[in-house]
């Protein structure tokens, strides 16, 4: 891909035997809104902080989660450009994956697809690694699944997650709170506390976003009066 | 040949820098900085107004090919604010592909399409290395015939949001701090005030008067959803208006 000239890959082996671009990748990536997601038993939640550069910005034109497939979900911590052209190019894969087979593509088959064009970026001539960290919520005949894919392009199945500026904070408090019973309802209010112990100001509908999927495998992305519904339960 | 972090040449071409950040897209931002221009839009309730300096550094440049402000179709137009040379191949790829959208799908390429479009584009500046970044933030403009009128921004990184108003160029900053006290409570503009407001916004941040020909003024309205460059008379109308406000 790219000019010949660019033939070589910009990810190359430090002495030390580390690929410092994918280093700093993840670097861009900890440096991003958090972004958590909850596996519970029925169902899974992914949510993420969504601060816009200005109140001049019109929220309604943002959405940082996406819809990968009727029952997949993906949200990112890092560069929100790069999140674009990963969701472009999973939602292909997809398509292509319905086409040859006529069955909605398994979660892990997904992920695994989406995680390989990410360690293209880190060996292919002339580009650099994607800047963002996803988390690929879905729901299919192996039940809910949680997977976290890095600029690497290495993915693992999670039962809760973090990632972003808060990540270890974060993860302390999910890894106090998580139990494998828990209903998809209180995830919900776990994955909202999870988010305010790191928020700065005050969290509303409109500054943060949540998706869940439940046994009726629809992925969802929730309103913002219905985050404010969930968000006056937990006060 | 050393290459990657290390080598120094992640400020040559776009990859990560040890801090996780992209030295070239920074710069890129720069570069529109150092234009020396400021643009600013707004969206009313029924119209969305974009308006920049008109800058013609020698008297004997024709003054009519001076623009910063294009239409991209007849409903939509894009205001150009940086390296005037990035931003006339930037119009020329929208202007295509705007024109090939309405082939395809038969219908006016909306404005958010448009937009993220762009943003895409630029994105694909900010991986491969083969390409630097351009050195425009444009500023979309239209009526969407569902979400009525749409102002959007976007930037060197691939970013792009829609606004209520925005800045962009040199004195970017002082704009949005101004903008943000007017539309602190959510107004709802009307055809007049979107125009006073974007050109107000304009002459107090720049801290001078302006005269007709030191502007230009694009114009989308619900009930002409056709984008209009204003005329020198009817910038002048709109200038008046203000000063007889103060």
């Amino acid at each position: 891909m790219g000019d010949s000239q660019y033939s070589f890959s910009l990810t190359t082996f430090s002495p030390s035997g580390k690929l410092v671009q994918i280093e700093h990748a993840l670097t861009a990536v900890g440096s991003g809104q958090t972004s958590l997601g909850i596996k519970a038993a029925n169902g899974v939640v992914i949510a993420t902080e969504k601060k816009l550069p200005s109140i001049l910005v019109d929220e309604t034109s943002v959405q940082k989660i996406q819809i990968l497939t009727p029952n997949i979900g993906v949200v990112y911590s890092g560069m929100g450009p790069d999140s674009r052209v990963l969701v472009r190019k999973s939602r292909k894969q997809a398509e292509q994956y319905f086409r040859l087979y006529k069955e909605p593509i398994p979660v892990t088959q997904l992920v695994r697809e989406t995680a390989t064009v990410m360690q293209e970026f880190t060996q292919s001539g002339g580009v650099r690694p994607f800047g963002v960290s996803l988390l690929v919520a879905g729901y299919d005949d192996k039940g809910p699944q949680l997977y976290q894919v890095d600029p690497s392009g290495s993915y693992f199945s999670w039962k809760a997650s973090a990632m972003g500026k808060n990540v270890s904070n974060a993860k302390t408090f999910l890894e106090k709170r998580y139990d494998e019973e828990t209903e998809l309802d209180d995830a919900v209010h776990t994955a909202i506390l999870t988010l305010k112990e790191g928020f700065e100001g005050q969290i509303s509908g409109k500054n943060i976003e949540i998706g869940v999927i439940d046994n009726d495998k629809i992925f969802r992305i929730l309103t913002p009066s219905e985050i404010e519904d969930y968000l006056n339960e937990v006060a | 040949m050393s290459r990657g972090s290390g080598g120094g040449y992640d400020r040559h071409i776009t990859i990560f820098s040890p801090e996780g950040r992209l030295y070239q897209v920074e710069y890129a931002f720069k570069a529109v900085k150092a234009a020396g221009i400021t643009s600013i839009g707004v969206r009313g309730a029924d119209s969305v107004c974009v308006v920049t300096q008109k800058k013609v550094p020698d008297k004997l440049l024709d003054q009519t090919s001076v623009t910063h402000l294009f239409p991209i179709t007849k409903y939509l137009g894009l205001l150009a604010t940086g390296m005037t040379a990035d931003a006339r191949t930037l119009v020329q790829q929208a202007r295509n592909e705007a024109a090939e959208f309405r082939f395809r799908y038969g219908y006016e390429m909306p404005v958010d399409s448009l937009a993220r479009w762009i943003a895409d584009k630029s994105q694909v500046y900010t991986q491969h290395a083969y390409m630097r970044p351009l050195g425009v933030v444009a500023m979309i403009l239209g009526i969407d015939e569902e979400k009525g009128p749409q102002l959007f921004k976007c930037d060197p990184a691939g970013h792009f949001f829609g606004h209520k108003a925005t800045s962009a160029g040199g004195k970017e900053q002082e704009a949005i701090n101004f903008l943000e006290k007017k539309m602190k409570n959510d107004p709802a503009f009307s055809y007049e005030e979107t125009v006073q407001t974007a050109v107000s916004a304009l002459q107090s941040v720049l801290q001078e008067d302006f005269k007709a020909s030191e502007i230009e003024v694009g114009v989308v309205r619900k009930e002409d959803p056709l984008f209009k460059v204003l005329s020198t008379e009817e910038i002048d109308e709109h200038l008046t208006a203000i000063s007889e406000r103060d």
